[in-house]
Protein backbone atom coordinates (compact mmCIF):
# COMPACT_ATOMS: atom_id res chain seq x y z
CA UNK A 1 0.00 0.00 0.00
CA UNK A 2 1.84 3.01 -1.35
CA UNK A 3 0.38 6.05 0.28
CA UNK A 4 1.82 9.44 -0.45
CA UNK A 5 1.65 11.90 2.41
CA UNK A 6 1.81 15.50 1.37
CA UNK A 7 4.30 17.69 3.19
CA UNK A 8 2.37 19.63 5.79
CA UNK A 9 3.10 22.93 7.40
CA UNK A 10 4.45 22.28 10.88
CA UNK A 11 5.57 25.68 12.15
CA UNK A 12 3.22 28.12 13.78
CA UNK A 13 4.15 31.55 15.06
CA UNK A 14 3.97 31.81 18.86
CA UNK A 15 2.22 29.43 21.28
CA UNK A 16 -0.20 26.68 20.22
CA UNK A 17 -3.55 27.44 21.81
CA UNK A 18 -5.69 24.89 23.69
CA UNK A 19 -8.52 26.01 21.40
CA UNK A 20 -6.51 24.90 18.35
CA UNK A 21 -5.89 21.52 20.04
CA UNK A 22 -9.58 21.02 20.78
CA UNK A 23 -10.61 21.98 17.24
CA UNK A 24 -8.09 19.46 15.91
CA UNK A 25 -9.69 16.74 18.02
CA UNK A 26 -13.19 17.73 16.89
CA UNK A 27 -12.17 17.59 13.22
CA UNK A 28 -11.58 13.84 13.55
CA UNK A 29 -15.11 12.91 14.61
CA UNK A 30 -16.05 11.95 11.04
CA UNK A 31 -13.11 9.51 10.77
CA UNK A 32 -14.86 6.59 12.36
CA UNK A 33 -12.18 3.99 11.63
CA UNK A 34 -10.14 5.67 14.39
CA UNK A 35 -10.33 4.05 17.81
CA UNK A 36 -7.48 5.81 19.61
CA UNK A 37 -5.85 9.22 19.58
CA UNK A 38 -2.61 9.95 21.37
CA UNK A 39 -1.67 13.56 21.98
CA UNK A 40 1.62 14.90 23.22
CA UNK A 41 1.87 18.53 24.27
CA UNK A 42 5.20 20.14 25.09
CA UNK A 43 4.83 22.97 27.60
CA UNK A 44 7.44 25.61 28.49
CA UNK A 45 8.84 24.99 31.96
CA UNK A 46 9.90 27.79 34.35
CA UNK A 47 13.36 26.31 34.98
CA UNK A 48 15.61 27.98 37.53
CA UNK A 49 18.89 29.22 36.06
CA UNK A 50 21.79 30.88 37.85
CA UNK A 51 20.56 34.32 36.64
CA UNK A 52 16.86 33.80 37.37
CA UNK A 53 13.72 31.99 36.28
CA UNK A 54 12.95 31.08 32.67
CA UNK A 55 10.01 33.20 31.43
CA UNK A 56 9.73 31.71 27.96
CA UNK A 57 11.60 30.22 25.02
CA UNK A 58 12.26 31.97 21.73
CA UNK A 59 12.42 29.34 18.99
CA UNK A 60 14.12 29.61 15.64
CA UNK A 61 14.85 26.96 13.03
CA UNK A 62 16.67 26.11 9.86
CA UNK A 63 13.19 26.02 8.42
CA UNK A 64 13.67 24.26 5.10
CA UNK A 65 15.77 21.48 6.59
CA UNK A 66 13.40 21.23 9.55
CA UNK A 67 10.33 20.88 7.31
CA UNK A 68 12.04 18.06 5.42
CA UNK A 69 13.13 16.41 8.70
CA UNK A 70 9.50 16.55 9.89
CA UNK A 71 8.43 15.03 6.59
CA UNK A 72 10.92 12.15 7.02
CA UNK A 73 9.72 11.53 10.57
CA UNK A 74 6.10 11.40 9.38
CA UNK A 75 6.94 8.96 6.60
CA UNK A 76 8.93 6.72 8.97
CA UNK A 77 6.13 6.74 11.55
CA UNK A 78 3.50 5.80 8.95
CA UNK A 79 5.69 2.85 7.89
CA UNK A 80 6.44 1.74 11.43
CA UNK A 81 3.00 2.02 13.04
CA UNK A 82 -0.59 1.40 12.01
CA UNK A 83 -1.77 5.00 11.87
CA UNK A 84 -4.85 6.61 10.39
CA UNK A 85 -3.44 10.11 10.56
CA UNK A 86 -0.80 12.28 12.11
CA UNK A 87 -0.38 15.99 12.79
CA UNK A 88 2.68 17.77 14.11
CA UNK A 89 2.85 21.45 15.05
CA UNK A 90 5.80 23.30 16.53
CA UNK A 91 6.13 26.93 17.58
CA UNK A 92 8.54 29.52 16.27
CA UNK A 93 9.15 32.82 18.04
CA UNK A 94 8.44 33.41 21.71
CA UNK A 95 6.40 30.96 23.76
CA UNK A 96 5.90 32.06 27.40
CA UNK A 97 6.18 29.57 30.27
CA UNK A 98 3.06 27.50 30.81
CA UNK A 99 2.14 27.63 27.13
CA UNK A 100 2.37 24.94 24.47
CA UNK A 101 5.21 24.78 21.93
CA UNK A 102 4.78 21.26 20.50
CA UNK A 103 1.60 19.42 19.56
CA UNK A 104 1.86 15.86 18.26
CA UNK A 105 -1.44 14.20 17.43
CA UNK A 106 -1.58 10.62 16.14
CA UNK A 107 -4.66 8.52 15.45
CA UNK A 108 -4.97 4.79 14.95
CA UNK A 109 -7.61 2.08 15.02
CA UNK A 110 -5.98 0.79 18.25
CA UNK A 111 -4.29 2.30 21.28
CA UNK A 112 -0.91 0.55 21.19
CA UNK A 113 0.13 2.06 17.85
CA UNK A 114 -1.03 5.50 18.96
CA UNK A 115 0.97 5.38 22.22
CA UNK A 116 4.11 4.06 20.56
CA UNK A 117 3.98 6.39 17.57
CA UNK A 118 3.59 9.50 19.70
CA UNK A 119 6.66 8.63 21.77
CA UNK A 120 8.67 7.76 18.67
CA UNK A 121 7.75 11.03 16.94
CA UNK A 122 8.56 13.23 19.94
CA UNK A 123 11.96 11.57 20.44
CA UNK A 124 12.79 11.93 16.73
CA UNK A 125 11.85 15.61 16.76
CA UNK A 126 14.05 16.29 19.78
CA UNK A 127 17.04 14.49 18.25
CA UNK A 128 16.85 15.27 14.54
CA UNK A 129 15.03 18.51 13.73
CA UNK A 130 17.18 21.67 13.52
CA UNK A 131 15.21 23.85 15.92
CA UNK A 132 17.03 26.18 18.31
CA UNK A 133 15.79 27.76 21.51
CA UNK A 134 16.76 30.72 23.63
CA UNK A 135 15.58 30.37 27.21
CA UNK A 136 14.58 33.90 28.21
CA UNK A 137 15.40 34.78 31.79
CA UNK A 138 13.71 37.36 34.00
CA UNK A 139 12.85 40.82 32.70
CA UNK A 140 16.40 41.89 31.99
CA UNK A 141 16.81 40.50 28.48
CA UNK A 142 19.18 37.75 29.66
CA UNK A 143 19.00 34.36 28.00
CA UNK A 144 20.75 31.03 27.68
CA UNK A 145 20.71 28.71 24.66
CA UNK A 146 18.75 25.53 25.28
CA UNK A 147 20.09 22.08 24.42
CA UNK A 148 18.02 18.88 24.31
CA UNK A 149 19.34 16.11 26.55
CA UNK B 1 24.45 29.99 7.25
CA UNK B 2 24.78 30.31 10.98
CA UNK B 3 22.08 29.41 13.46
CA UNK B 4 21.40 30.10 17.12
CA UNK B 5 24.41 30.96 19.22
CA UNK B 6 26.70 30.39 16.23
CA UNK B 7 25.15 33.36 14.42
CA UNK B 8 26.02 35.48 17.44
CA UNK B 9 29.62 34.30 17.33
CA UNK B 10 29.94 34.90 13.60
CA UNK B 11 28.12 38.23 13.92
CA UNK B 12 25.94 37.37 10.93
CA UNK B 13 23.44 34.80 9.69
CA UNK B 14 24.82 34.35 6.19
CA UNK B 15 28.20 34.46 4.60
CA UNK B 16 29.71 33.46 1.27
CA UNK B 17 32.71 31.20 1.79
CA UNK B 18 35.27 31.28 -1.00
CA UNK B 19 37.81 28.48 -1.21
CA UNK B 20 40.57 28.10 -3.75
CA UNK B 21 39.84 24.38 -4.09
CA UNK B 22 37.17 21.88 -3.09
CA UNK B 23 37.11 21.30 0.64
CA UNK B 24 35.97 18.39 2.71
CA UNK B 25 33.62 19.12 5.59
CA UNK B 26 36.53 18.58 7.98
CA UNK B 27 38.75 21.08 6.13
CA UNK B 28 35.90 23.59 6.07
CA UNK B 29 35.42 23.09 9.81
CA UNK B 30 39.12 23.86 10.38
CA UNK B 31 38.90 27.04 8.30
CA UNK B 32 35.80 28.33 9.99
CA UNK B 33 37.19 27.73 13.46
CA UNK B 34 40.32 29.59 12.40
CA UNK B 35 38.21 32.57 11.30
CA UNK B 36 35.98 32.44 14.40
CA UNK B 37 38.11 31.05 17.24
CA UNK B 38 35.16 31.26 19.66
CA UNK B 39 33.63 28.32 17.76
CA UNK B 40 36.42 26.06 18.94
CA UNK B 41 34.77 25.06 22.22
CA UNK B 42 31.20 25.02 20.82
CA UNK B 43 29.37 21.90 19.78
CA UNK B 44 28.01 22.12 16.26
CA UNK B 45 27.10 19.97 13.28
CA UNK B 46 27.60 20.92 9.67
CA UNK B 47 24.82 20.41 7.15
CA UNK B 48 25.67 20.52 3.45
CA UNK B 49 22.62 21.13 1.28
CA UNK B 50 20.43 20.34 4.28
CA UNK B 51 22.09 17.02 5.13
CA UNK B 52 24.16 16.57 8.28
CA UNK B 53 27.57 15.64 6.88
CA UNK B 54 30.58 13.77 8.15
CA UNK B 55 34.05 15.32 8.00
CA UNK B 56 35.17 13.13 5.09
CA UNK B 57 32.47 14.39 2.70
CA UNK B 58 33.69 16.59 -0.17
CA UNK B 59 31.69 19.83 -0.51
CA UNK B 60 30.53 20.71 -4.05
CA UNK B 61 30.84 24.23 -5.34
CA UNK B 62 27.79 26.38 -4.60
CA UNK B 63 26.61 24.16 -1.78
CA UNK B 64 24.52 25.59 1.02
CA UNK B 65 26.45 24.99 4.23
CA UNK B 66 24.81 25.44 7.62
CA UNK B 67 26.40 25.41 11.07
CA UNK B 68 23.91 23.96 13.50
CA UNK B 69 24.21 24.26 17.29
CA UNK B 70 22.56 21.62 19.53
CA UNK B 71 18.89 21.09 18.75
CA UNK B 72 16.28 22.32 21.21
CA UNK B 73 12.92 21.42 19.67
CA UNK B 74 10.02 20.20 21.75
Amino acid sequence: MEKVHKPKKVFVQGPISPDFVSKSIASHQSKTEIGAHAIFLGQIRADQKPDGTVTGIEYSAYEEMAESAFHDIREAAFLKFELSCMHIYHSLGVVPTGEISLFVFVSSPHRRAAFEASEYIVEEIKANVPIFGKELIGESGNYVWKENK
Amino acid sequence: MYYGMLAEIAGQANEVWNADRSLTVGEFRDQIVERYPALRDKKFKIAVDQKISQDSILIDNASEIALLPPFAGG
